[in-house]
Formats: C-alpha cells, sequence, structure tokens
C-alpha cells in the first residue's frame, strides 16, 4: 500500500513537471532563446536609466590643441598674473579707487586701503 | 564728503552708460540657407547641410520598402536614441535630428514615436487621467506603439592646426537599428571640411 502511494505520487509529480516544461515551451517564440527571461529581468531594472537621455545629445566633448587659440589663451593668461600681481602688490594697492563710503565691512577705504586714496582725496 | 563721493560715483556710471549706448551694434535678419562663417566652429550651415544629405538618405533608402514587405504592408516605427557627441566643439544634435524627425511626419513614410523625457511626460500625464479626468475621456496604459528600429548616432572630428592655419573635419553618422534582431539597417553619413585661417 505504502509503495502504491509512493509510485502514484511520483508519477504525479513527474506528470506536473513535464506539463510546466512543455507550457514553457509553448511560451516561446521560434529560435528564441530559452533563457531570454534572464536577459528580460535584468533589463526591466535599469530601463528607465538607460533610455531617459533618448532624443537628446550626449556631449562626449575633448580639447583639441590649436596652436593660435593657445596662444591666444597664454597670452590672457599672462594678462590676467600680472593684473593679480599688481594688486597684490602694496605699492600699487592704494592707488585702487574705493566705493565704500566708509560705511560696509571695510570701512576705511574698502579692501585695497585707501588711505592714500587718490581719487576722494584721502 | 559723501555727497562729493556720491557725485563721483554717479558721473562714472554714466559715462560708462554713454559709453556702451552709443557702441554701434547692428542686427539684421538674414536668410536661414545663408552661409555666413565667423568663427569657423560648427554653425547652422553645417547643421543644415547635415540634415539635408541625411534627410535625403534615409528617406531613400531600402530598409522602408524592406519593412513593409515583411509586414504586410505596414510602415515602420521609429524612435529617436541619443546621439553622441564626441567632436571637439559643443554640438546640439537636436538642430539636424528634428528635421529628420519632421520629414517622416511630412512624407508620411515612417511612424515616429516619443521617447526619453518627453515619453515620461506623457506616461505622468496618463497617470494623472487616471484620477483626474473623466472615465470617458481616461487614456489607457499598455497601449503605446513600440517602434520597431531606433535612431541613434555619433559626432566625431578631427583637427589639424599649425600657427595661424586650421583644417577641421567634422563626421556625422545616424544609423538605424531593428529592435527586434539588433541588425542594422540603414547607415547614413555627412562628412564636412573646412579650412580656417587666422
Amino acid at each position: 500500500m505504502k509503495r502504491n502511494l509512493v509510485i502514484i505520487s511520483s508519477l504525479l509529480l513527474g506528470a506536473l513537471y513535464a506539463s510546466t516544461a512543455c507550457a514553457q515551451q509553448t511560451g516561446l517564440a521560434p529560435d528564441q532563446n530559452p533563457r531570454y527571461q534572464e536577459s528580460q529581468d535584468r533589463y526591466l531594472m535599469v530601463a528607465d536609466s538607460l533610455t531617459s537621455q533618448q532624443g537628446t545629445t550626449v556631449q562626449d566633448t575633448y580639447k583639441a590643441y590649436d596652436w593660435y587659440e593657445a596662444k591666444l589663451e597664454r597670452r590672457a593668461q599672462r594678462r590676467n598674473w600680472r593684473h593679480e600681481e599688481r594688486m597684490n602688490n602694496s605699492y600699487y594697492s592704494d592707488f585702487y579707487p574705493s566705493l565704500s563710503f566708509g560705511s560696509s565691512y571695510y570701512p576705511y577705504g574698502g579692501y585695497y586701503g585707501g588711505r592714500n586714496n587718490l581719487w576722494f582725496g584721502w | 564728503m559723501k555727497l562729493n563721493k556720491l557725485l563721483t560715483v554717479t558721473a562714472l556710471a554714466a559715462s560708462g552708460m554713454m559709453i556702451v549706448s552709443c557702441s554701434s551694434r547692428q542686427v539684421t535678419r538674414v536668410n536661414t540657407d545663408e552661409t555666413i562663417d565667423i568663427s569657423g566652429s560648427w554653425n547652422n550651415s553645417d547643421s543644415r547641410m547635415a540634415a539635408e544629405e541625411l534627410t535625403k538618405n534615409i528617406l531613400s533608402a531600402s530598409w522602408i520598402s524592406n519593412h513593409q514587405e515583411d509586414h504586410q504592408g505596414k510602415k515602420p516605427v521609429v524612435i529617436v536614441g541619443f546621439v553622441q557627441n564626441k567632436s571637439h566643439e559643443h554640438i546640439d544634435a537636436e538642430t539636424f535630428v528634428k528635421d529628420i524627425e519632421s520629414s517622416f511626419i511630412q512624407t508620411q513614410k515612417v511612424r515616429l514615436v516619443q521617447g526619453g523625457k518627453k515619453r515620461e511626460e506623457l506616461r505622468a500625464e496618463k497617470a494623472d487621467q487616471q484620477l483626474n479626468s473623466s472615465t470617458s475621456t481616461i487614456k489607457k496604459f499598455g497601449l503605446e506603439n513600440g517602434a520597431d528600429y531606433i535612431l541613434q548616432g555619433s559626432i566625431n572630428s578631427i583637427v589639424d592646426a599649425h600657427k595661424r592655419q586650421k583644417v577641421v573635419y567634422y563626421q556625422v553618422n545616424l544609423e538605424l537599428t531593428n529592435i527586434q534582431t539588433n541588425e542594422v539597417v540603414w547607415i547614413g553619413e555627412k562628412k564636412i571640411a573646412k579650412y580656417v585661417k587666422n
């Protein structure tokens, strides 16, 4: 009796497995990879982020070396350095005008001093 | 003393404004088909040339008739993917890709579906309708047209410069791929070379 029960249940399980496998087979399109579900699950998770830039231009530019533009850039940089040097030089700094009117954070002639400010006669 | 300073600053500001207003800026409307090269960089003429060439090629290529043969005469549905600008300049491909999209609709040879942020907005609107619209006017989820092909592209450049001379070469590539099979069914390209002397 017990042996019969085991045989019947194993037959039932076998039939269930076979029917499931058959159903899965029929769900596939002709020549479709049977593991397509793995790939589908993987891309379902990231589809939103991967399609967010559709219809746009992704800027992945590089800086091309241009002899003439590099020369102009060097010149501009030198000018900028000289200007900053002058600004930090205490000899010149007192000659720059102040627009603070004595009531701001730098009350006596602004950030660049101003005690000898020629513009306002200080 | 304070009044003196105030007057000086006002005078300076007024003279500055006068100088600005006296500068001779002149603006003239020009025809968008006219080629005006100023700096030698990518400009509207390049975009227009790319659009004309690529539109002509994509609409006359055999992929449309091949698709219709395989799908009982149905028109192909295309979605526009992204274009990667790998050149040395900031170039927005939308200026010529929009011309191509427009030609799809005007010629009625190809159907177009929205993608990216605009599609997100459409879905958000649909979601909003589920709560706020009258039942007879609600648009349902799950009835979008699935695209058959995706249009993708790239822009590349080569710069050869020495002293005051420069040759810039641009290559714009667009390709159309079958989404089901990943088969590339069309590739279009536009090459532009410029000689610039400073």
